[in-house]
């Protein structure tokens, strides 16, 4: 029972995710998707944690793991964040679909 | 145990900022770049000592960790095909801060750029040596992190920011599904060190969960090494960063990905698994790179789609699965990560000197910068794969390989699009060599970095000559990843 439900929700950030990145328009959307992957990563560290518990203890590995991992993330989503302050300077506007001129 | 010397140089963005930073307040001039400079050049020994110790072990691995042992700890397992990638690494690296000096000399804020030229360095290093998924990834995420302020470093132009902003969606989402996928492999095995990871899983039987993490892998890893059809992002980003950087993209940082790749693949599956759909995707982007590629008029973008063409080629000693493709895989990572990287600091100083990078425009120019005309033929020749340079060393290798483990078609296709990509290098350099406009005038780079190019272009000509020494070091690696598999095991778990 527990499994499902975990391993559901684990699939389902990560749709939503992937729906944000594919559908949203907005820069700063796109940048919760990636975020909501990366939830989606914690999540199933977390959990399979909990089935590699040994002697009453779920595994120190993945719960440090995804410490470290919510860290470089916010790192990453700075950046982002930063490359979207500059992309609105030249733009004026919060569009992606508008960040099209460099040709193929 | 304690933290080998050689291993310090990975502190080495900590150094050049903090010099970088009193050389400003101390007004200074050149301490930075300096610094730069000489920890580049630093690395390069260090990995040469590192290469040095590894000689001196019984079973090629060299263990480091900091507290716990490895089952939980972090930890570096350094075989020999680590020190190549990381080889490959910090020579590229050193040659483009070389360069840097003079191309990059009229920006501002030049502090932050030789950090994190030398931060992005690291990162690709720690990919190459580390020992478990977890350390994998967290330099992984510095290599990226670096990666994507350097594309976007000319802040005030809006084409690095829109290439920066592209390439910082699709790197971090495919950094995030390499996450996904770990956990995944995690909860598999019960642990992310490579050994227990391969001890764990390789050799059984494939069922679904398998396949996923399969498929994610291939994705996250194909879009950092811009495997079609995950490659948009590569044409925009390459071109539009400043060219050291493009150098370091095209020749290292694409091919880490691929690094990433082989790693995993041949420690969780069996080659004869994932053969078919890398032969499929080796195909489909060196095809795509090729078409692509004739059809550019910007030198730097053309370049770009030439590098998307050599991962195809890379993908093709991969999809061989023997260990003899694998040396072929890295024999051209190490070439191609000279040869682009030259073609690309040799375009840069064509840029910068006649301020075009329209290839039309560009007639007459090798009567004007005839040295750095010189080095852009050969790097090209090399990437087109004429005996004589090291690129046709490694593609003959690779071809081989895909013949010799029964992929035929694909090494007829690795011929045939090797012939077609001598169309638009040879375009260039017909344009190159052509008769200039009225009234149009270059005159030759500054002396260092014509000097650079030179080196290399030596290089390229001596390793396509004498290839032995080389082909000796990627053997030896490819030897290390798949047929040292077990003493690898053996030697972590003890």
């Amino acid at each position: 029972m527990n499994d499902a439900v975990y391993l559901t929700a684990i699939f389902a950030l990560f749709s939503i995710g992937f729906y944000c990145l594919a559908v949203k328009r907005n820069m700063i959307r796109i940048l919760l998707g990636i975020e909501i992957i990366l939830n989606a990563g914690n999540l199933a560290f977390i959990y399979f944690a909990s089935l590699h518990s040994g002697g009453g203890f779920v595994d120190p590995l993945g719960q440090s793991i995804v410490i470290m991992s919510i860290i470089l993330g916010g790192c990453v989503i700075a950046v982002g964040l930063s490359l979207v302050v500059y992309a609105y300077k030249h733009f004026k506007t919060m569009d992606v679909r508008k960040l099209r001129r460099l040709k193929w | 145990m304690v933290i080998p010397t050689p291993l310090l140089m990975m502190l080495s963005p900590i150094v050049v900022f903090l010099l970088g930073f009193l050389g400003e307040e101390m007004k200074i001039e050149k301490l930075r770049e300096g610094a730069a400079v000489v920890m580049s050049a630093v690395s390069v020994a260090a990995v040469y000592m590192l290469y040095l110790m590894l000689k001196s072990t019984p079973d090629g691995i060299l263990l480091f960790h900091l507290q716990a042992a490895p089952p939980l700890g972090a930890c570096f397992e350094i075989d020999m095909l680590g020190i190549l990638m990381a080889f490959s690494v910090t020579l590229l690296t050193f040659f483009a801060t070389l360069y840097s000096v003079k191309y990059m000399e009229h920006d501002t804020r030049l502090t932050e750029f030789y950090t994190l030229l030398a931060a992005m360095s690291v990162g690709m290093m720690g990919v190459a040596f580390a020992g478990d998924l977890f350390t994998l990834f967290v330099f992984w995420e510095l290599m990226c992190i670096a990666s994507y302020v350097l594309v976007a470093f000319r802040k005030d132009l809006w084409g690095p920011i829109e290439a920066g902003f592209k390439y910082f969606v699709m790197s971090a989402l495919g950094a995030a599904v390499i996450f996904f996928a770990m956990a995944f492999l995690y909860g598999m095995a019960g642990t992310v060190n490579f050994a227990q990871l391969s001890d764990a899983l390789r050799g059984q039987p494939l069922n679904m969960w398998l396949y996923m993490v399969f498929g994610m892998l291939v994705v996250g890893f194909g879009i950092k090494s811009a495997i079609v059809p995950m490659h948009t992002w590569l044409p925009d980003a390459h071109p539009e960063a400043p060219s050291p950087i493009s150098a370091l993209l095209s020749g290292v940082v694409i091919a880490t990905g691929l690094y990433g790749l082989t790693r995993v693949l041949f420690l969780t599956f069996d080659p004869g698994m994932f053969k078919l759909p890398i032969a499929f995707l080796a195909v489909l982007t060196m095809t795509l790179g090729n078409v692509m590629a004739l059809r550019q008029s910007d030198i730097k973008r053309l370049l770009a789609y030439s590098s998307i063409a050599q991962i195809g080629y890379m993908l093709v000693g991969l999809a061989a699965g023997t260990a003899y493709g694998v040396m072929g895989l890295f024999l051209h990572v190490f070439n191609h990560s000279i040869m682009k990287g030259m073609a690309f600091l040799a375009s840069g100083s064509i840029a910068h000197e006649t301020g075009t990078r329209d290839i039309k425009s560009l007639r007459g120019v090798g009567k004007m910068m005839p040295l750095t005309s010189l080095c852009l033929f050969i790097a090209l020749l090399g990437l087109g794969g004429v005996p004589g340079t090291n690129g046709f060393i490694s593609k003959y290798h690779l071809f081989s390989a895909a013949f010799g483990s029964g992929l035929g078609w694909l090494g007829i296709m690795g011929v045939l699009n090797s012939a077609l990509s001598m169309a638009y290098y040879l375009r260039i350099m017909q344009v190159l060599l052509a008769s200039p406009d009225e009234g149009f005038k270059a005159k030759e780079a500054p002396v260092l970095m014509v000097a650079v190019t030179l080196v290399m272009a030596v290089l390229i000509v001596f390793l396509g000559v004498w290839p032995a020494p080389i082909i000796g070091f990627a053997t030896a690696a490819s030897e290390a990843l798949v047929n040292g598999l077990s003493t690898f095991i053996g030697a972590v778990l003890g």
